[in-house]
């Protein structure tokens, strides 16, 4: 039971980081190139004074244009392609995009694909209701090995009121951690929240 | 201009290749991996490199490694870093230098714009994409008194960082989108 959840886990990221893989360096390439023929074609009838017909094909290329970005708004809601390089480099990068200053402890060796792209739901979550709501000055993201299991915290010292309520982000990441047979809790008062997730990992 | 073109997609990077022609300039080379890339810029002299973050052989950060190669190596040459995706993690010390750039490679599609910013890169200036821009703005926040700033300085600082000079930044071109609605789309929401 145990071992086919944390299967079900892992296939289910790796083939979200597969979707991801090929969305850039496949259809969104693509779509650059097709772009490119476009506007070079627009030149050329534009050259030829045919100017109706060139302007239809600038609104065609802005309209790809628009596709490409919603193609990447798509993705980057998948693990990341930082993953690549482990949790530590996927924390870096988030903490480097936060507008707060962020405290990062992250182990150097890799672990399991499933416990990291794990990890990393928690750490992008819980910042992101801390740049939300918290109202914090700092927070530290952290993910230390425990006694078989990967400690993830995200800690802050905002206002608080965060809870796991349902159809929430936070609902929605406790079962994410559950999926791979780990446990969430989120402590949250005046002082701050923290939120910590326990994830077995060998 | 003498321009160097790597990127393994070969119809994209016959697609640049084209469009650089169709603006008078020279492609001297272009090839599908950096291997060797270095010496090729030393023997060839180039004004500018132009070349993707991710190519062969494992499709990580070839490019960016060339890319700091090339800048250690040969200052004077411009090098553009395209990608599809931003990562800063890997480029924010070339980002300090003079001759160097780095936008998504969606850019391309606005012709005139990009052959701009290869031209400014060439002549040792600076091009980056406003979604660079946002990350690196927000990396420092809280610690270089950027928080000081009047939204329209941010809209000044923003621009001049994409390389954009006095009478750009004047423009009435709208300012590049705010970064903090797309760095925290990777979120699942609240």
């Amino acid at each position: 039971m145990e071992r086919s959840r944390t299967r079900i886990a892992s296939a289910a990221d790796d083939e979200r980081r597969r979707i991801q893989r090929d969305l850039h360096d496949g259809a969104q390439q693509r779509l650059v190139t097709v772009g490119i023929s476009l506007r070079t074609a627009e030149a050329r009838i534009r050259a030829e004074g045919l100017t109706a017909e060139a302007d239809r094909l600038d609104t065609a290329v802005a309209d790809l244009a628009a596709t490409i970005e919603e193609l990447r708004n798509l993705t980057h809601k998948l693990p990341p392609a930082q993953l690549d390089a482990g949790i530590g480099a996927a924390f870096r990068e988030l903490a480097g995009r936060a507008p707060l200053p962020i405290t990062i402890d992250v182990p150097a060796e890799r672990l399991e694909r499933h416990i990291e792209a794990t990890a990393y739901f928690v750490g992008c979550e819980g910042l992101t209701n801390v740049i939300k709501h918290a109202r914090a000055s700092a927070a530290t993201l952290s993910a230390v090995r425990r006694n078989g299991s990967l400690i993830v915290t995200v800690a802050d010292d905002g206002v608080g009121g965060a809870a796991p309520r349902p159809g929430s982000g936070l609902a929605g990441l406790a079962d994410r951690v559950q999926a791979v047979g780990g446990e969430l809790v989120v402590r949250s008062d005046a002082t701050g929240t923290l939120l910590t997730a326990e994830l077995p990992c060998g | 201009m003498r321009v160097t073109l790597v990127e393994d997609q070969v119809l994209l990077r016959e697609g640049l290749a084209g469009l650089f022609r169709d603006a008078g300039h020279d492609v001297i080379g272009s090839y599908g991996c950096a291997e060797g890339l270095a010496d090729l810029v030393a023997e060839q002299k180039p004004d500018i490199v132009v070349l993707d973050i991710r190519l062969p052989p494992t499709h990580t950060d070839e490019g960016t490694r060339a890319a700091a190669q090339i800048k250690a190596a040969h200052p004077e040459v411009g090098v553009l870093l395209l990608s599809q995706h931003v990562e800063t993690a890997r480029t924010v010390d070339l980002v300090a230098r003079g001759g160097f750039g780095y936008l998504l490679k969606d850019r391309v599609l606005d012709v005139a714009d990009f052959l701009a910013a290869v031209d400014r890169v060439a002549r040792g200036g600076s091009a980056l994409d406003p979604y660079v821009v946002g990350q690196l703005m927000h990396r420092t926040d809280g610690r270089h008194g950027l928080q000081d700033l009047t939204e329209r300085e941010h809209d000044v600082l923003r621009m001049m960082a994409q390389g954009y000079t006095n009478a750009g930044c004047g423009s009435p071109k709208p300012p590049a989108p705010t970064s903090s609605t797309w760095a925290w789309s990777a979120g699942t929401g609240p």
